[in-house]
């Protein structure tokens, strides 16, 4: 056992432990995905690869209304919540960066606490929310977008804060000085520089907002505002076909395509750091 | 001709702590001007002020005759080049350079015109399509002198613009600096803490200190006849000693420990307790024993070797420590430079400098470690 205590050879202790974490964590994940395309209706025993779960004519994520339902709807919700989360919080970290007065510190904590509240409070608050104080929103698609807006809100503040932080107010002031009123400081210098902050915080948003059970479930009405994380929790105890499997590849695909064209663009525009705390948030 | 400065009483305060504490300065049409001073003395912050990113908690800012204390940055016909440059990093160098042309009206063709004329000015004619990152320092630094005089300010801002580039690309920006603002005829006001920048490059220096200004006049005064003992303190290198004033003739006679010495600058009518005050250029080493007036004994402690010339420590009687250069021109010296070498120290009457000692302000490392805020820090 020499080789465990040999301080300069490789740590293969922890090489160990983290490709034993590695595997354990992906190969689930990896079968599942496999099982999509399984040949079959199993989703324990392989009968062959194919695409039936796709696009095949019966049950298939194509032709079944219920899954076709599903992934419009969560598509649906995640534009929506994408598109007012981000204006929103960039507007939010403009005001908070430049907020001079007291109790700036206070609105800083408030705003990083949707980040720490467990969802399922924030899901029963939301709830009560709708139901006893605006009955008139009713539960259903507005209230399921306007709750994952709420939490993915913080996350886009704390994006764009961060590179607010590192861009500093001398562009601004330079801006002011080359005669831009305060609408082109925004315009041309901001927004410009701000730009791989925001798109990777409308993907990190998109991504939360495909990803979200807990909320979304709370505040569905009918059937059809199921969405893919709920089908997938309702069925997955009853009779599930690998079509289910099949759904949900589709959604981890849109995840992962969106937060890798987030970082791509983070990195090309931004440093490595940041990109690096960018990932971090996306987990 | 326009670009005329003039500040009234000027007051800055951050909560507690006062930044510029009410200076008057009157900065003429077309001057190399010179705000001079160690950090958190206040000479950023006037900068700041006369660009329109700070408010004036009182006093006036003229700006040919218009007080624009309260005109917004945008609408002052002010520019600034900035310490860290502040190039858009989204913008090519062309884009920097016509951005605030866009607040010009312009024809196209005329604003292609000025940016290729000014980048030419400049020597980056090349350059035009670069990205901000792709050039090196100095020619960043020259991107932002180029963006801030196409504009044809009245007058020009610099904080502390060769602060970043190295010793020697400093010194040929200086002198690129100081013949593009003859050629323009446009008022710098100038940012700096480094002595030997602002002494190079100015028609005329203001020496500040706790957000006062001590001393604002040619570089050649400021250096050969400082009024303060700050300022004859951070302009070269400066022998202070308490000395006694009294009578001597048109003169002065300092007693300086036991022995009086006589005094022909400065302020030579003080009686009482002064400040004595000499450059260590002037000072004369000479063999021990020499006889004369104006004269001390003394041992060499240390000789420090600076290539052109020795500086040279000598503990005289009484304690006092003096520094004397000594020009390293071949010339065969009467003494060894070594320590422990008696010798005689020459102080000439007319190099030898009155200072009123109730200026005295504090020293440079106290105002240094005050915490006045300058600039948001990057």
């Amino acid at each position: 056992m020499s080789w465990l205590r040999n301080p300069w050879a490789r740590p293969r202790g922890l090489v160990i432990v983290t490709v034993l974490y590695i595997l354990w964590s992906i190969v689930p994940v990896a079968i599942a995905i496999l099982f999509a395309f399984n040949n079959g209706r199993s989703r324990t025993s392989w009968q062959g690869f194919s695409f039936r779960w796709y696009t095949g004519s019966a049950g298939s994520v194509l032709h079944d209304p219920a899954l076709q339902g599903a992934l419009k709807h969560t598509l649906i919700l995640a534009v929506i919540c994408v598109g007012i989360a981000t204006p929103l919080g960039v507007a939010l970290a403009l005001g908070l960066q430049r907020w001079r007065g007291p109790g700036g510190g206070t609105i800083n904590t408030v705003m990083l606490l949707p980040l720490v509240t467990p969802e399922i409070v924030m899901g029963v608050a939301l709830l009560l929310l709708f139901l006893r104080v605006f009955p008139g929103i009713g539960l259903g698609t507005p209230a399921q977008a306007i709750g994952q807006v709420t939490f993915t809100l913080s996350y886009v503040v704390v994006i764009v804060r961060g590179r607010l932080t590192s861009i500093g107010r001398e562009f601004e002031e330079a801006a002011a000085d080359l005669g831009a009123p305060p609408r082109d400081q925004l315009r041309r210098v901001l927004l410009p520089m701000l730009a791989p902050a925001i798109v990777a915080s409308a993907a990190v948003a998109f991504a939360l907002s495909i990803d979200d059970f807990v909320v979304t479930q709370y505040l569905a009405g009918d059937s059809s505002t199921t969405t893919v994380s709920m089908l997938l929790y309702a069925s997955a105890r009853g009779a599930p076909t690998p079509a289910l499997n099949a759904l949900a590849t589709v959604a981890l695909v849109i995840t992962m395509a969106t937060l890798a064209l987030a970082l791509l663009v983070y990195r090309r525009f931004a440093g490595g750091r940041e990109a690096a705390a960018v990932a971090t948030l996306e987990v | 001709m326009q670009g005329e400065i003039r500040l009234e009483e000027l007051t800055k305060t951050f909560g507690e702590a006062v930044a510029v504490d009410g200076i008057d300065l009157h900065m003429p049409p077309g001057e190399f001007f010179t705000l001079l001073g160690p950090s958190g003395c206040g000479k950023t912050t006037t900068l700041r002020m006369i660009a329109g990113f700070e408010q004036p908690t009182s006093g006036r800012i003229l700006l040919d005759g218009t007080d624009v204390a309260r005109v917004p940055p945008h609408k002052r016909n002010v520019n600034t080049v900035f310490q860290s440059y502040a190039l858009f990093p989204h913008l090519d160098v062309a884009g920097n350079v016509a951005f605030g042309l866009k607040y010009q009206r312009l024809t196209k063709e005329d604003r292609r015109r000025k940016v290729k004329g000014i980048l030419d000015l400049v020597r980056l004619g090349d350059f035009a399509e670069r990205k901000p990152e792709q050039l090196s320092g100095g020619q960043q630094q020259r991107v932002a002198l180029a963006r801030a005089l196409v504009l044809m300010p009245r007058v020009l801002l610099l904080d502390e613009p060769l602060g970043a580039l190295d010793a020697r690309l400093r010194k040929d920006l200086q002198v690129e600096l100081k013949a593009i603002q003859s050629d323009l005829g446009v008022t710098f006001v100038f940012v700096t803490h480094d002595q030997e920048e602002a002494l190079t490059m100015s028609d005329r220096v203001a020496v500040m200190n706790l957000g006062r200004v001590e001393q604002a006049s040619s570089p050649r005064e400021v250096y050969e006849e400082p009024r303060t003992t700050f300022v004859a303190d951070f302009l070269g290198v400066s022998n202070l000693l308490d000395a006694d004033a009294t009578a001597d003739g048109g003169a002065c006679s300092l007693r300086i420990g036991e022995r009086a010495f006589r005094a022909e600058q400065g302020e030579t009518g003080s009686r009482g307790e002064v400040k004595a005050m000499i450059r260590p250029e002037r000072i004369g080493i000479e063999a021990h024993g020499a006889a004369g007036d104006n004269r001390l004994p003394g041992m060499v402690e240390r000789a420090v070797f600076l290539g052109g010339s020795h500086e040279v420590h000598v503990r005289v009687l009484g304690g006092e420590l003096l520094k004397a250069m000594i020009s390293n021109d071949g010339s065969p010296l009467p003494f060894a430079l070594e320590e422990g070498t008696p010798v005689t120290l020459y102080l000439p009457p007319d190099g030898l400098r009155v200072l009123a000692s109730s200026q005295e302000p504090e020293s440079t490392a106290d105002a240094a470690a005050r915490p006045v805020r300058t600039a948001p820090s990057r």
